[in-house]
C-alpha cells in the first residue's frame, strides 16, 4: 500500500506543481519540494524495515509491501506492487536525485515553470513505478509512462538540437519496447499453454520453461528492449544527444534514474525469467559489455562538448552492468547493484556540474574552457571529486561498485573481466582530461567577463554537490550499509539463474 | 476458347497496328477536325443548357422507376395480401414524400434563377 | 414477418424514418436546430432500442437482415458515433453559406447504409448497404460547394469519391456475380456449406479476390488506396470524420463476418492476399505519411496504417482453437472501438480550429505551432489523440495494439508483427512531429487559435477523450460486452 501512494503522492504533486504555476511563479518549485519531502517520509519505513519484516511471495522470499488488486482479467493481468531489497534501494535513489534534480532546476528552469515540473515529477512517478510493478503488463504501462513527460522535457526546455534529440530518444525507447510488449506477450502465451492459467505476473512467469531457439527469441525481445535504455553499444546512439541536450536536470534524471531502469530490467527479467538463454547468450552479452566498456570511454576521449563526454562516460559504466548481469553470481550482483547506485550519483554531479558551466559560460564546448580553478576554487574542487569518483578511486562508491563486478565476472569470464579491467585505465584518461581542458591549464577568453562572484558556486548548488559527495563516500567507505539491505532479495534472485 | 481469344487480341493489335505501317502520314489542319470528311463545326461544344432539362429528365426517370415496382406488386397482389398492401403504401407514401419536397424546393419550377429573382423584383406592381 | 420480426425491426426502420420526416418537416419549415435535433433523436433512440435488446437471441428478418448480438454491438456504435458527426456538422454548417438541413438527410441515409451493412448476412442487403453509404457519401463530400468563401477542393474530392467508389462497387458486384456462378447462393453460411463440400473452383476464387479488392477500396488498404488522402483533404471536416471512422469501421466489421461465416478466411489464398496487403498498408501508410505538412492526409495515411494492422488479427481469426479464435475476434473489435474514439477526438480538435465561415480548416501543421501556450487543454487533447493512434499506453489506442500483438501472438504471425512493429517505429516520428510542432513556441500572432470554441465541439471532444482513457485505463467492461457479442459467430 505505501508504495502506491508513493506513486499516487508523486503524480497527485505532479498536478498540483502544474496548476500553482497560476498562483505564484515560484510556487511550483516550492510544491514539487513538497512532494519529494512527502514521498521521501513514505518511504522511510521501508528503508528502515527489519529482515523479519520481509515476508515470502510465491516462494521468493525478500518481499515488501505486496498489494495485488484485479486488473484486466480477460489477460490475468493485475495491479501487482511489490518492492525487496533491489527496488527499494533504487526507489531511494530515484527520490534522493529527485532532490539534486530540482536543486538544479531551481534556478534554470525560468519558462513555463509548472508544466516543467509536472512532468518533472511525472517522469519519476513513473520510474518509481518500474521499480515497484512487478506484472509486467503494469511494468510495460510505467515503462512508457515516463517517456512521455521525458519526451517534453527535452522538447520544451531543451538546447539547439533538442527537437532532433527528443525524436531519436523516443523512437528508439518505443520501438524496442514495442519489441518488448511482443515478447511479453509470447512468454505470457508459452506459460498459458503449459500451465493453463493465464498471468502477467512476475511469480507465474517464473516457472515457464523457456528452451530452444524461441526462448532465445523471446529473451533477446527483452534483452534489446533494456539494452536500449542501459544503453549497451550497438544501440547507444540516441544517448549522447538526449543526455546533451536535455536541460540539466532533465540530463540528471536521465543518467542517474532512467539508465537504472534498463539495469534494473537486466537484473529483474533476463536470467530469472530465462536462464537457459541467458546462458547461451552470455558469450555475447559479454562481448557487447566489454566493447561499451571500451569503445565508449574512447569515444568519451575524442569529446569536446562536455556533456557529451560524460554522455559516453555513463555508457562505459553501464557496461559494467551488462558484465555483472550475466556473470550472475553473489559478488557480480552486489557489484551490480551498487555500481547502479554509484554511477547514479557520480553522474548526476558531473551533469549538474556541467549544467552550472553552461549556465554561466552559455557553452559546453571544452576547447572554450580552461583555467577556471583560479576563477572558482570551491567549484574546481567538486568537479575534481566528481572526476576522480567517476575514474573509479578507492574509497568512494564507483571503485566498490566497479571492483565486486570485476572479483564476479573474474570468476566466472576471466577474459571479459581482464578486457573490461581495462576501462579502469581508460577512464582516468577521460576524466582527467576533462578536469584539465577545463579547469586547469590556460586560461581563456570566454569567461574573463565573469567576476569571480558571480562565477562560484552559490550555497545552493554547494548544498546539492555536497549531499552527492556525502552519498558517495558513504557508499565508499559503507559498502555494507547498502548490500544488507540487498542481501536477502540478491540472494533470492540469484537462485533462479543458473548458480555459479 | 484460347484460340478464339487469340484471334480477337490478334485481330485488334492488327487492326491497330496496320495503319502505322501502311498508312502515310501527313500534317494538316484538316486532320485534326473531329470529322475530317464531313460538315464543318460550328461554334464551341461547350455552350450552355438551362439547367431544368436535366432536373426533368431525372425526374421523368427516377419516378418512371418508381412505378414500374408497383407491376411487380400488382401481378402479386392476391398472395401478399394486406401485408403487401402496406408495403406498397409506405412506397408511395415515401414517394410522396420526396415529390413534395422537390415542389416546395422548387425543383419544378421551370424558370432559371435569374428569372425567378426578377419575377420577385417585378411581382408587387 | 411476424410480429416479434417487426418489433425487432423497429430500429431500423427508426433509422429509415429520420430521412422521410426531415424532408417532410424541411418542405414547411427550414429550421436548421430543430432539424439536427430530429437527426439527433432518431440516431439516440435507435441506438438505446438496440442496446436494450443486447443478449437477446438472434433473429433472422428475411433472409437479408440478421439481428444477433454481432450486428447490434455494431448497431448501437454506429448510432452513438453518429452523434458527433451530427453535433460537428451542427456547428460548422451554421457558419458556413451554405443550404443546411438536406446535409441531415444525407447523414441519416449514409447512417441507414451503415445499420444495414451491420445487420446484413446476405450479398442483397451487403451491397444495398455500401451503395447507400457511398451514395450518400458522395454528395456529402462535395458539400460546401456554395458561397462565398467555398472550399475549392470539395468537388474534385467528390468526384474523385464517386469514380473510385462506383469502380469498387462494380468489383463487389461482378465478385458477387461470380460467387454465385460458383456456388448458386447468396446468403453467407450458404457458402461455408459449399466450401465445406468442396464446390470451390476458380471462378468462386475469382469472386473472393474480387470481393476482398472492393471491401479493400471502402477500407483503403494499399494498392487501392489512391483516393484516401485526397478525399479526405478535400471534404469538410464532419464528413472527413464520418468517412474515417462509421464508414470505414462498419465495412471491416461486415468483411469479418463475411470472411469467417463464408468461411473464406480458412483459405490459404485469402491468408495469403490479405497478408500481403496487410504489409503493403502497413509499411507504404506509414511511409507516405512521413511526408505530410496537412494534417488531414496525414491522418489519411495514418486511417490506412492502422487498417494494415487491422489485418493482423483477421487473419488471426482463422484460427482453429476456439480461444484464439476469440481473442483474435475480440481484437478485431476492440481496435474498431479505439479507432473510431481516437479518430473523433483527432478531428474535434482539427474541427475546433476551423473557420468554415472563411471556408478555412486548420489542417496544415504550422496551424498547431505553439498550440500548447495558448490553448493548453485543446493541445493536451489532441497530443492524447495522437498517443492514442501512435498506441502509447494509458491509451484506447495500446490496449488495442496490445490486442492485436496478442492475437497475432497466438496464431504465431510473427513476419507480420516484426512489420508492424518497425511501422509503428515509422508511425512515432510523424505523430510526434505534430505534438513537437504544437510545443514550439509561437512565432506570429495565430488566428486560428484565437477563435472561441463552440460548445458542441467541447462536449465531443469532452467526452471521446474520456472514452479515449478511459477504455485505456478499464478496458474490461468493453472486452465483457465484446465477449458476448461475438459468441454469436463462434
Amino acid at each position: 500500500m505505501l508504495v502506491l501512494w508513493l506513486i499516487v503522492v508523486l503524480f497527485v504533486g505532479g498536478v498540483l506543481a502544474g496548476l500553482a504555476e497560476r498562483v505564484h511563479a515560484a510556487a511550483s518549485r516550492w510544491v514539487t519540494l513538497a512532494t519529494l519531502v512527502v514521498s521521501a517520509i513514505l518511504l522511510w519505513p521501508l528503508a528502515c524495515a527489519q529482515p523479519q519484516a520481509f515476508e515470502s511471495v510465491a516462494g521468493q522470499s525478500g518481499w515488501l509491501a505486496v498489494l495485488q488488486w484485479e486488473w484486466i482479467p480477460r489477460f490475468g493481468i493485475t495491479f501487482l506492487l511489490a518492492v525487496d531489497g533491489i527496488s527499494v534501494l533504487l526507489i531511494a535513489l530515484t527520490i534522493f536525485l529527485g532532490f539534486i534534480a530540482l536543486l538544479s532546476a531551481w534556478e534554470e528552469i525560468q519558462t513555463r515553470v509548472g508544466f516543467f515540473y509536472f512532468n518533472f515529477l511525472w517522469t519519476l512517478a513513473g520510474v518509481v513505478g518500474i521499480f515497484a510493478a512487478l506484472d509486467l503488463f503494469l511494468f510495460f504501462i510505467f515503462w512508457e509512462i515516463m517517456l512521455i513527460p521525458m519526451f517534453f522535457i527535452i522538447v520544451i526546455w531543451g538546447h539547439e538540437d533538442r527537437y532532433y534529440a527528443a525524436l531519436k530518444f523516443f523512437i528508439y525507447t518505443q520501438a524496442s519496447s514495442l519489441l518488448l510488449l511482443l515478447s511479453m506477450i509470447a512468454l505470457v502465451f508459452l506459460n498459458w499453454q503449459q500451465s493453463g492459467e493465464i498471468s502477467f505476473s512476475w511469480f507465474d512467469l517464473l516457472g515457464t520453461k523457456t528452451e530452444g531457439v524461441f526462448g532465445l527469441l523471446l529473451m533477446l525481445g527483452f534483452f534489446v528492449a533494456f539494452l536500449v535504455k542501459l544503453p549497451g553499444v550497438p544501440v547507444h546512439n540516441w544517448l549522447p544527444d538526449a543526455h546533451t541536450q536535455a536541460p540539466t536536470p532533465g540530463s540528471v534524471i536521465l543518467a542517474g534514474i532512467l539508465l537504472k531502469t534498463g539495469a534494473y530490467g537486466l537484473l529483474r527479467f533476463i536470467v530469472p525469467l530465462f536462464p537457459e538463454a541467458a546462458l547461451a547468450f552470455t558469450p555475447y552479452a559479454l562481448i557487447i559489455a566489454v566493447v561499451s566498456v571500451l569503445y565508449a570511454a574512447k569515444m568519451a576521449f575524442a569529446q569536446n562538448d562536455m556533456k557529451r563526454l560524460i554522455a559516453y562516460s555513463s555508457i562505459s559504466h553501464m557496461g559494467f552492468v551488462t558484465l555483472g548481469v550475466f556473470s550472475w553470481n553473489a559478488l557480480a550482483l552486489q557489484g551490480t547493484l551498487l555500481q547502479m547506485i554509484a554511477h547514479g550519483l557520480s553522474s548526476a554531479g558531473l551533469f549538474a556540474m556541467a549544467g552550472a558551466i553552461q549556465h554561466r559560460l552559455h557553452t559546453r564546448a571544452l576547447s572554450e574552457m580552461g583555467g577556471m580553478w583560479s576563477q572558482a576554487p570551491r567549484m574546481a574542487a567538486i568537479a575534481m571529486f566528481f572526476a576522480i569518483a567517476a575514474l573509479g578511486l578507492p574509497g568512494l562508491g564507483n571503485f566498490v561498485g566497479e571492483f565486486l563486478v570485476l572479483l564476479g565476472s573474474f570468476q566466472m569470464h576471466p577474459i571479459a573481466a581482464i578486457l573490461a579491467a581495462l576501462g579502469m585505465i581508460l577512464a582516468p584518461v577521460y576524466a582527467l582530461y576533462l578536469l584539465q581542458k577545463s579547469f586547469l591549464g590556460e586560461q581563456s577568453d570566454t569567461f574573463s567577463a565573469h567576476s569571480a562572484s558571480l562565477f562560484e558556486f552559490k550555497a545552493r548548488e554547494v548544498l546539492m554537490m555536497g549531499l552527492l559527495i556525502f552519498g558517495l563516500i558513504l557508499m565508499g567507505f559503507f559498502p555494507r550499509l547498502l548490500t544488507e539491505y540487498s542481501d536477502v532479495a540478491l540472494n533470492s534472485l540469484q537462485a533462479l539463474g543458473w548458480g555459479p | 476458347m484460347i484460340l478464339y481469344l487469340v484471334l480477337v487480341v490478334g485481330l485488334i493489335i492488327a487492326m491497330l497496328a496496320g495503319p502505322y505501317f501502311l498508312g502515310r502520314r501527313r500534317v494538316s489542319r484538316a486532320v485534326n477536325e473531329p470529322y475530317e470528311c464531313g460538315i464543318v463545326p460550328v461554334g464551341s461544344a461547350q455552350y450552355r443548357v438551362p439547367i431544368p432539362f436535366y432536373l426533368f429528365a431525372i425526374f421523368f426517370v427516377i419516378f418512371d422507376l418508381e412505378a414500374v415496382f408497383l407491376y411487380a406488386w400488382s401481378v402479386a397482389v392476391k398472395e401478399v395480401g394486406w401485408a403487401g398492401f402496406i408495403e406498397a403504401l409506405v412506397f408511395i407514401v415515401i414517394l410522396l414524400v420526396a415529390l413534395l419536397y422537390l415542389w416546395r424546393m422548387g425543383a419544378l419550377d421551370w424558370r432559371t434563377t435569374r428569372q425567378k429573382r426578377d419575377r420577385a423584383r417585378v411581382q408587387p406592381r | 414477418m411476424t410480429i416479434e420480426e417487426l418489433i425487432a425491426l423497429v430500429p431500423l426502420l427508426v433509422v429509415a424514418s429520420i430521412s422521410v420526416i426531415l424532408m417532410l418537416v424541411v418542405s414547411f419549415v427550414r429550421h436548421h436546430r430543430l432539424i439536427s435535433l430530429i437527426t439527433l433523436a432518431g440516431f439516440i433512440a435507435a441506438g438505446i432500442m438496440v442496446f436494450q435488446s443486447m443478449g437477446q437471441p438472434a433473429i433472422q428478418i428475411t433472409p437479408l437482415i440478421i439481428l444477433d448480438d454481432f450486428s447490434r454491438f455494431f448497431i448501437v456504435m454506429t448510432c452513438f458515433a453518429s452523434v458527433p458527426a451530427v453535433l460537428l456538422a451542427y456547428d460548422y454548417l451554421r457558419r458556413s453559406e451554405d443550404l443546411k438541413e438536406e446535409y441531415y438527410m444525407l447523414l441519416s441515409l449514409a447512417v441507414l447504409g451503415a445499420v444495414v451493412l451491420a445487420a446484413s448476412n446476405h450479398f442483397a442487403s451487403f451491397f444495398i448497404g455500401v451503395e447507400l453509404l457511398s451514395v450518400s457519401l458522395f454528395a456529402m463530400v462535395g458539400y460546401m460547394v456554395h458561397g462565398e468563401h467555398k472550399r475549392v477542393s470539395t468537388l474534385e474530392a467528390s468526384i474523385k469519391y464517386m469514380i473510385l467508389s462506383g469502380v469498387s462497387s462494380s468489383f463487389l458486384l461482378f465478385g458477387v456475380a461470380l460467387i454465385y456462378l460458383n456456388f448458386g447462393v447468396l446468403t453467407f453460411e450458404g457458402i461455408q456449406q459449399k466450401i465445406l463440400n468442396g464446390t470451390l473452383n476458380g471462378y468462386g476464387m475469382m469472386g473472393i479476390a474480387m470481393l476482398l479488392i472492393g471491401v479493400g477500396f471502402k477500407l483503403s488498404w494499399v494498392p487501392f488506396h489512391m483516393w484516401t488522402p485526397d478525399v479526405y483533404e478535400g471534404a469538410p471536416v464532419p464528413v472527413t470524420a464520418f468517412l474515417a471512422t462509421i464508414s470505414k469501421v462498419i465495412v471491416f466489421a461486415l468483411g469479418l463476418r463475411f470472411l469467417h461465416e463464408s468461411g473464406a478466411l480458412g483459405l490459404f489464398n485469402v491468408q495469403a492476399a490479405l497478408a500481403f496487403i496487410g504489409v503493403l498498408s502497413m509499411l507504404v501508410g506509414n511511409g507516405l505519411a512521413l511526408m505530410q505538412d496537412n494534417l488531414k492526409r496525414l491522418l489519411a495515411y495514418s486511417s490506412i496504417a492502422h487498417f494494415g494492422y487491422l489485418i493482423i488479427a483477421l487473419i488471426a481469426a482463422s484460427s482453429a482453437s476456439a480461444t484464439n479464435k476469440a481473442l483474435a475476434m475480440e481484437a478485431v473489435g476492440f481496435y474498431l472501438v479505439a479507432y473510431v474514439v481516437t479518430t473523433w477526438v483527432a478531428f474535434g480538435a482539427l474541427s475546433a480550429l476551423s473557420q468554415p465561415e472563411h471556408g478555412i480548416e486548420a489542417e496544415n501543421l504550422k496551424d498547431y505551432r505553439g498550440l500548447f501556450w495558448q490553448r493548453p487543454w485543446l493541445a493536451a487533447i489532441f497530443s492524447v489523440a495522437l498517443l492514442s493512434l501512435a498506441g502509447v499506453p494509458l491509451t484506447a489506442g495500446f490496449i488495442a495494439k496490445f490486442y492485436v500483438f496478442a492475437a497475432g501472438a497466438s496464431y504465431t504471425l510473427w513476419f507480420l508483427l516484426g512489420i508492424l512493429i518497425i511501422s509503428s517505429a515509422i508511425g512515432l516520428y510523424y505523430y510526434l512531429k505534430v505534438i513537437m510542432e504544437m510545443c514550439k513556441p509561437a512565432e506570429d500572432e495565430n488566428d486560428f487559435q484565437k477563435a472561441a470554441i463552440p460548445f458542441e465541439n467541447k462536449l465531443i471532444l469532452l467526452v471521446m477523450t474520456a472514452f479515449v482513457l478511459y477504455l485505456g485505463i478499464s478496458p474490461q467492461a468493453l472486452i465483457e460486452s465484446l465477449n458476448s457479442a461475438i459468441k454469436v459467430l463462434m
